[in-house]
C-alpha cells in the first residue's frame, strides 16, 4: 500500500519503521534534511524534506495516488491542514493526530465534515491502557479480544513463583486451568513456546484466558493483588490528566502531582474529584511527605524518561505494588532488566492503533480476515483476530493434522459465543473467530500460518 | 565494523560473480574456444571462494554506514580479482598484473587497454571485457540489490558508496524497486543499441559488445581502432547520440517514464551537460573546418569524441592525437567535468562543476561584500551547505589523490602528457589519453607498480574516493590490534 508519513517525531518514526517492514511503499515528509536522511539510511523508505502542509512537497510525495496519508507533526492544525490538502489531492485514507483536549469534543465533526477517517490521541489512548492496567493490577500487561471475551496478560516470573523451572505441559495439569503461555521473553528474545518449554525464573509470559479463569490461575500461582484505590500521579500533563479523568470516574483516591502552579490551578478546575499539589514530583522529600509507602499504585508521566524511571525506582524500593513508567525512547530490554515492569510508551500505543488501521484498510481491499491486532512484549509479539472464511480448505481438519509453523500459537477459538482452548483434536470451522499469536513472522491472512 | 556481515555478504556476490560468468563461459563454448575452461575454472573458484567466506553467519543484522564503504570497496576489488583470471589463466594476458588493470579498466568503465592486438583475443574473453563495462556502468551491487529477494533498510548506504554523485535518492520508496526501476531502465536503452547498431550492419558479436561498452560509457572495442575501425559514419553517429544518453542522470529517464518529461527537460544539470557538449564541439569543429578538413565530417568527428570524452566513455573514431591543440586542450578539460550524477559516467561530474563554480563565484562576492549572505541553489532549491562543503573538499581529495598518483607514475620515467594525461584519463574513467597512450597507443609498456597505481585510481575515481580510502584508515584494523 502507498503511504504518505507526514512528521518524522517518535510516533512517525516508530509508524514508518513499522509500515516499512510490513512492505509498504512508505514516502516520510519532514522539515529537518537530518532526520529525513537518518530516516532514509535506516529504513526502506523515500524521503522528502519539506513541509506536509504544501502542495507541492505532497504532490511530489505522490499524494494524488496515495491510499493513506498519516500526519503526525508536533502541530494539529498542520496535522488537520495536511490531511485535508491530501484529501483533496486525491488521497484516499486521511488519519491525523490531533492532542489538544480542546479538539477532543471535535472530532466527530472532524470525522464527517472535514473527511478525516482517523484521528488520534496518542495520550488519550496511553491514559486508557494506564488506566486499564490499574483496573487489572495483578499483571503487567492486558490486552482483552473478542469484544472482552478473551484476555491476554503478561506477568513476569519470580524466584517464589510456582511456575519457575516447570515445563509447560506440566502446567495445565497442574492447576486445572483453561490457560496458554502463548509468548515467553528471555532477556532481549521472545519465543512461542511449545509443551517442553521450560519457564525460569525473571521470564515474562503471556497467558491468555478468559477473564475468570485468569482471574483464578493468578491467584493460584500467587501473583493476584489486591485492588488498587490509592493511586499517585507524578505529572500532570496531558497523560495525567486524561488518566486523572478515567480513574476518577471509578471512585479511587487519586492525588496527581505537578510542578506548575497555574496548571495545577486549571487540573484542579476540571478534575474536581482529584488531590491536585503543586511540587516536584520527582522530589524524594515531596514523595515521602506525600506518603508514597502507603500507595497502591504510582505513574510516573512527566515529560522526561530518565525522571520517570528514576521515580518508579524510588517507589518500588517503598513497595509501592503497582508502579507504571512511561518511556518515550524504546529502551525496553534494559528497564526490565532494572526492574521495571509495567512500561508504556504513548508512540507505541498510538503505532499499533495506526497499525491496526492500516491493517483492517488493506483488509477490505484485499477481502482478508483480520480483525484486530495487537501487539505485546513491546512489539515483539503480534496477536491477531481472524475470522474463518466458510470453505477454508483448512475448515474441519484437527490441528494435529494441520502443519503449521513453530512459532505461531492458535491461542483460542471462538464458535458462537462459546470459548474453546484448542488441543490436537479440535478444529476450525467457518464463521469461527480464531485468535493467532507470533513472533515476528507477518500474516495477513489465515493461510499465512501453514507451512 | 562488524566484519562477519560484511565477509558473509561478500560471499554471496562472489557466488553472483561466478553466475555472471557463465555469460561468457557459454560465449566460449557457441565459438568452440579453449578458453571457456578458464571460464570454467574461475567459476569453480569463485563458488568455492564465496561458499568459505559465507560460512560464519552474523547475528546482528544491521548495516552500517562504515560497513556498506567496506563491503563496496572490497566487492570491487575482488571483483576484479577474480575477474583477471580468465585472461590469466587462459594465458592470453599472461602477466597478472596487466590482466587485473585490464579487469579493473572494465569494471570501472574506463576502457584503458594493455593489450597491444585486441583482434587477436579470443571472443569470449572480449565478450567478458564488454560485460565487464555492462556490469559496473550501473553497478555491482546494485545489480544484486536488485535482484536479491530481500534487501533490508541499512542497504541504502551500500547503494550511496556506490551510485556516482554527491547525492543519491530514490526514485520510489523501495531500495529495491529503485534498483529494479534503474537497471529496467539501463537495459532497455541498451537493448535498442544493439537493435540500432546491428540494424546500421555492424556484426551482431559488435553490436552487444559495443552496446555494453557504451552503456556503461566504458569504451572497450572488439577492434584495434576503435570504432574507427568500421569506419560506419551511421555507426558513429548513433553511438555518438548514446553515449550522451547514457551520461545523463537516470533519474530524469525516471520523470519521463512517470509522465513528468517537461520537469525532466527543466533539469539545471541536463542543460549545462548538453550546454557543455554544444560549446565544445562548436570549438573543434570550427577549429578543424579552419584547419582545412571538410565540414560535415569535422562536425561528426568533432561530436563523436566529445560525447564519448565528457561521458567518459573513451571510444574513438579518429586519431585526436594529430588534432590542432586548441581540441586537444579542450578533450583533455572535458575528461575533468564527467557526466551528470546518477549516470553510468565517470568525472567529477557535473552537478559538483555547476556547485564548484556557483560556490566560487560567492566566495568572489563576499569578497567585495563581506556580510551578504548568499545561498547557493541548484535545481531551483537551496543548496544544504554540509552538501557545499562535501563538495569542496571532494575536490581537494580528488586533487590529492592526482598528485599523489601522477608523482608515482612519474618514476616510470616516461614523458610529461603520458605521465599526467594516464593519471587523468583512469581517474575519471575515461581510457584513452594522449601522446604514446592515446587513441592508437595502449597502457602495455608501463612498469606493474604504475599499472597498480592507475587500478587504484580508476577504482578511487568510479566509487568517488571515499570507500577507497576507507581500506587505508584505521576503521578497517579489526579493534583487538588496534
Amino acid at each position: 500500500m502507498y503511504i504518505i508519513v507526514v512528521g518524522l517525531g517518535k510516533m512517525g518514526t516508530t509508524l514508518t519503521a513499522q509500515l516499512a517492514k510490513e512492505g509498504h511503499d512508505v514516502v516520510a515528509i519532514d522539515t529537518k534534511n537530518s532526520v529525513i536522511a537518518n530516516t532514509v539510511d535506516t529504513y526502506d523508505v523515500m524521503g522528502i524534506c519539506g513541509s506536509g502542509s504544501s502542495i507541492e512537497v505532497l504532490g511530489e510525495a505522490g499524494a494524488k495516488k496515495a491510499k493513506l496519508i498519516i500526519a503526525c507533526t508536533d502541530s494539529d492544525e498542520l496535522n488537520i491542514l495536511c490531511c485535508t490538502f491530501a484529501k483533496s489531492l486525491g488521497t484516499e485514507h486521511t488519519i491525523a493526530r490531533v492532542r489538544n483536549p480542546d479538539y477532543a469534543n471535535q472530532v466527530n465533526f472532524l470525522r464527517e465534515k472535514i473527511g478525516i477517517n482517523m484521528i488520534v490521541n496518542p495520550e488519550y489512548e496511553t491514559a486508557n491502557e494506564i488506566a486499564r492496567i490499574i483496573r487489572f493490577p495483578s499483571v503487567a500487561n492486558v490486552d482483552s479480544f473478542a469484544r472482552g471475551k478473551v484476555e491476554i496478560a503478561r506477568i513476569i516470573v519470580h524466584a517464589e513463583n510456582p511456575l519457575c523451572d516447570m515445563p509447560i505441559h506440566e502446567i495445565r495439569k497442574k492447576f486445572r486451568q483453561q490457560v496458554l503461555i502463548c509468548a515467553v521473553q528471555r532477556g532481549s528474545t521472545v519465543t512461542i513456546p511449545s509443551g517442553d518449554f521450560i519457564i525460569k525464573k525473571e521470564d515474562s509470559i503471556s497467558i491468555t484466558g478468559t477473564r475468570t479463569e485468569l482471574t483464578s490461575f493468578m491467584r493460584a500461582i500467587g501473583v493476584y493483588k489486591q485492588r488498587i484505590n490509592n493511586v499517585m500521579i507524578v505529572g500532570g500533563g496531558r497523560i495525567g490528566y486524561y488518566l486523572s479523568l478515567l480513574l476518577s470516574e471509578t471512585s479511587r483516591n487519586i492525588k496527581l502531582i505537578d510542578l506548575d502552579e497555574e496548571k495545577c490551578r486549571k487540573l484542579k478546575n476540571s478534575l474536581g474529584d482529584v488531590t491536585v499539589i503543586c511540587g516536584d514530583g520527582t522530589d524524594q522529600d515531596l514523595l515521602d511527605e506525600l506518603s508514597i509507602e502507603n500507595q497502591d499504585s504510582l505513574v510516573a508521566l512527566t515529560g522526561i524518561d530518565e525522571e520517570n524511571i528514576i521515580v518508579s525506582m524510588y517507589a518500588y524500593s517503598k513497595n509501592v505494588k503497582k508502579v507504571i513508567t512511561k518511556v518515550d525512547r524504546h529502551s525496553y530490554s534494559i528497564l526490565t532488566d532494572i526492574g521495571l515492569e509495567t512500561i508504556v510508551s504513548p508512540q507505541l500505543v498510538a503505532g499499533s492503533l495506526v497499525t491496526r488501521y492500516v491493517r483492517a484498510l488493506q483488509n477490505s481491499a484485499e477481502n482478508a480476515q483480520i480483525h484486530t491486532l495487537y501487539k505485546l512484549v513491546g512489539g515483539k509479539v503480534e496477536a491477531l483476530e481472524f475470522s474463518v472464511p466458510i470453505d477454508a480448505s483448512y475448515e474441519n481438519i484437527p490441528f494435529k493434522d494441520l502443519h503449521i509453523f513453530s512459532d505461531i500459537l492458535i491461542v483460542s477459538i471462538i464458535r458462537k459465543g462459546k470459548i474453546i482452548f484448542p488441543g490436537g483434536d479440535d478444529v476450525m470451522k467457518g464463521g469461527d473467530t480464531v485468535i493467532v499469536v507470533t513472533a515476528g513472522r507477518i500474516i495477513e491472512d489465515l493461510h499465512d500460518i501453514f507451512i | 565494523m562488524n566484519y562477519k556481515i560484511v565477509f558473509n555478504r561478500l560471499g554471496s556476490l562472489l557466488l553472483v560473480e561466478a553466475a555472471l560468468m557463465a555469460l561468457p563461459l557459454t560465449v566460449g563454448i557457441l565459438y568452440k574456444e579453449k578458453t571457456a575452461l578458464a571460464f570454467l575454472i574461475t567459476i569453480v573458484i569463485l563458488a568455492i571462494a564465496g561458499n568459505i567466506l559465507k560460512i560464519k553467519k552474523s547475528e546482528a543484522e544491521r548495516f552500517y554506514a562504515k560497513e556498506g564503504y567496506f563491503l563496496v570497496a572490497l566487492t570491487w576489488l575482488l571483483f576484479s580479482a577474480f575477474g583477471a583470471l580468465p585472461f590469466f589463466i587462459s594465458h592470453a594476458i599472461p602477466n597478472y598484473f596487466d590482466a587485473f588493470f585490464e579487469t579493473v579498466s572494465g569494471f570501472t568503465t574506463t576502457g584503458s587497454t594493455i593489450l597491444t592486438d585486441i583482434e587477436s583475443m579470443p571472443r569470449s574473453l572480449l565478450f567478458w571485457r564488454a560485460f565487464t563495462h555492462f556490469i559496473g556502468g550501473m553497478g555491482i551491487l546494485v545489480f544484486v540489490i536488485a535482484i536479491f529477494p530481500h534487501t533490508e533498510g541499512s542497504a541504502m548506504h551500500i547503494m550511496r558508496a556506490e551510485s556516482p554523485g554527491p547525492s543519491v535518492g530514490k526514485l520510489v520508496s523501495k531500495l529495491k524497486a529503485t534498483a529494479r526501476l534503474l537497471y529496467g531502465i539501463y537495459c532497455i536503452m541498451t537493448l535498442v543499441l544493439i537493435i540500432l547498431l546491428k540494424a546500421g550492419g555492424m556484426p551482431l558479436f559488435d553490436s552487444v559488445t559495443n552496446a555494453f561498452a557504451t552503456a556503461g560509457t566504458g569504451g572497450f572495442c572488439a577492434l584495434n581502432n576503435s570504432i574507427e575501425g568500421y569506419s560506419s559514419a551511421y555507426a558513429e553517429v548513433v553511438l555518438g547520440i548514446f553515449m550522451v544518453l547514457f551520461g545523463v542522470n537516470f533519474n530524469l529517464y525516471y520523470l519521463i517514464i512517470a509522465k513528468h518529461g517537461k520537469q525532466a527537460l527543466k533539469s539545471e544539470e541536463l542543460r549545462w551537460y548538453l550546454g557543455f557538449i554544444a560549446a565544445s564541439t562548436f570549438v573543434i569543429t570550427l577549429v578543424l573546418t579552419f584547419t582545412r578538413h571538410p565540414f560535415a565530417e569535422s562536425l561528426r568527428k568533432a561530436f563523436f569524441q566529445v560525447s564519448s570524452i565528457i561521458s567518459t566513455t573513451g571510444f574513438t573514431s579518429t586519431d585526436y592525437d594529430y588534432w590542432p591543440m586548441v581540441c586537444k586542450i579542450v578533450l583533455f578539460l572535458l575528461m575533468f567535468i564527467g557526466s551528470c550524477a546518477g549516470s553510468t559516467g565517470g568525472g567529477i561530474k557535473i552537478s559538483r562543476i555547476v556547485v564548484l563554480v556557483k560556490s566560487t563565484i560567492r566566495t568572489v562576492k563576499k569578497a567585495f561584500n563581506p556580510r551578504s549572505v548568499e545561498t547557493i541553489k541548484l535545481e531551483g532549491k537551496p543548496l544544504d551547505e554540509d552538501m557545499v562543503h562535501s563538495i569542496n573538499s571532494f575536490l581537494s581529495l580528488y586533487m590529492i589523490v592526482m598528485a599523489v598518483s601522477i608523482f608515482v607514475v612519474s618514476i616510470d620515467g616516461k614523458g610529461m602528457v603520458e605521465t599526467i594525461t594516464s593519471v587523468v584519463t583512469c581517474m575519471n574513467n575515461v581510457g584513452p589519453a594522449f601522446g604514446a597512450i592515446g587513441p592508437s597507443g595502449n597502457f602495455a609498456n608501463f612498469s606493474n607498480l604504475t599499472k597498480i597505481v592507475l587500478a587504484f585510481d580508476m577504482l578511487a575515481g568510479r566509487l568517488e574516493l571515499i570507500p577507497m580510502f576507507m581500506l587505508f584508515t584505521k576503521y578497517i584494523i579489526p579493534r583487538k590490534y588496534a
